[in-house]
């Protein structure tokens, strides 16, 4: 069993990744989407929903 | 004293490609090896078909009924493909009126390509969801799924490996799984072809709440296919006396239809659900209808107007309790590509 110490760790290490997911995910897959589309599209195009 | 049989270790050593013994540490089992080739090669020749996955074992009854399509309110889909292959688009979703949900604003992103499988969603209150596929092999994949909101308790996070292998298929998920004291619900279920058309199975539930208190439940699968696969009969238990029973039928080409029973035969409570509809697939436009014994009719009719622009109704009347719901939508797809980088033939 780890100890209480490392068990705190553990779950701050948990909290900050969870917030890292929350913020990032959106603008993570965009990116991926973005520098590999073929052809690559233009940002304008990307985010509004009428162009 | 019977002399033992020289081991055939100056072989092994010469012919390092031999299929039972490739190395030599392994001579101890290779009797094991032999017999699992052997027991592997037989089941082979059995021919069995994949019998589908235990996620996906009512598939065909589901994506006929309405009952995961149906909406109410006024809803509108603005979907945008920036690219083909691979593939990424855009989803902006606008819902409203609705009697049950609140209106909501939802932005979403999927990119695709063979090996991964990226799907992330956010809605007005900042509440993201978001899927990652990683398929290892064809026949191995990894999944993630997440639900991350900024209200505590309402996050989840799902890992799951899905192993398809020749003639059945074997997942595992864990959801909320605590790396300090091990809480959390984790699932294993595999599903394997007895026969050309019958595949059985179990699907286990270990939940684990605190790390004091855990319980396991295990539910059995069947699934009967027909000789040219169109139709389907499934079975499934659910502990605590939960039995759901599906069948679907392919009529023609263009016609589908499903059936579903569910039984809950517990102590406290005993009732019994089903549900009838069909499913009409036009040239452009999809129609499906269903009839449930708790005296609710719907009908949900999707047309298609141009390939991009699809116009949705649909409308719920629950005999019994005197209500009803209507719905209307569209769905716009618009793209920032030619039709032949779609991969379209080019129109003249």
């Amino acid at each position: 069993m780890p100890s209480e110490e490392t068990k705190e760790r553990i779950v701050k290490v948990v909290e900050i990744g969870r917030t890292v997911l929350h913020y990032g995910w959106i603008p993570l897959i965009i990116y991926v989407g973005f520098t590999r589309s073929n052809p690559q599209p233009s940002l304008i195009k990307l985010i509004s929903p009428l162009a | 004293m019977a002399s033992t049989p020289p081991l055939p270790v100056q072989n092994t050593l010469l012919d390092p490609y031999s299929p039972s013994i490739r190395h030599s540490y392994f001579a101890p089992v290779s009797p094991l090896f032999n017999a699992y080739d052997r027991f592997a090669l037989w089941r082979a020749d059995l021919g069995l078909p994949h019998p589908g996955t235990v996620e996906n074992l009512q598939k065909e009854t589901k994506s006929t009924h309405l009952s995961n399509f149906i909406f109410d309110g006024g809803r509108a889909d603005l979907t945008k493909s920036l690219s083909m292959s691979p593939l990424f688009q855009v989803t902006h979703s606008f819902a409203l009126g609705s009697q049950t949900a609140p209106p909501s604003y939802n932005f979403g992103a999927i990119f695709g390509s063979p090996q991964v499988f990226l799907q992330g969603g956010v809605d007005h209150d900042g509440n993201v969801s978001g899927r990652f596929n990683y398929g290892w092999t064809s026949s191995t994949v990894t999944k993630l799924q997440a639900q991350l909101s900024s209200q505590a308790g309402h996050n989840m996070i799902q890992l799951e490996h899905d192993y398809q292998g020749q003639d059945f298929s074997l997942n595992g998920k864990a959801m909320n799984p605590s790396p300090t004291d091990g809480t959390g619900i984790y699932v294993g279920s595999y599903l394997q072809s007895i026969t050309k058309n019958i595949a059985l199975g179990f699907e286990s539930i270990y939940q684990r709440q605190t790390p004091d208190v855990s319980e396991v439940s295990t539910s059995y699968l069947a699934k009967i296919t027909g000789n040219d696969k169109n139709w389907i009969a499934t079975a499934q238990t659910q502990g605590l006396g939960i039995l759901q029973a599906t069948y679907w039928h392919k009529l023609s080409e263009k016609v589908e239809v499903a059936a579903e029973l569910q039984v809950i035969a517990m102590p406290m409570r005993r009732e019994a659900i089903t549900t009838i509809g069909a499913k009409y697939d036009l040239r452009l436009a999809t129609f499906r209808a269903q009839l449930d014994s708790t005296g609710k009719v719907s009908a949900l009719l999707e047309q298609r107007f141009t390939p991009t622009f699809a116009f949705l109704i649909s409308g719920e009347i629950d005999h019994f309790k005197n209500a009803a719901k209507v719905g209307v939508g569209v769905m716009i797809e618009s793209s920032s590509l030619t039709p032949e980088e779609m991969g379209m033939p080019p129109q003249s």
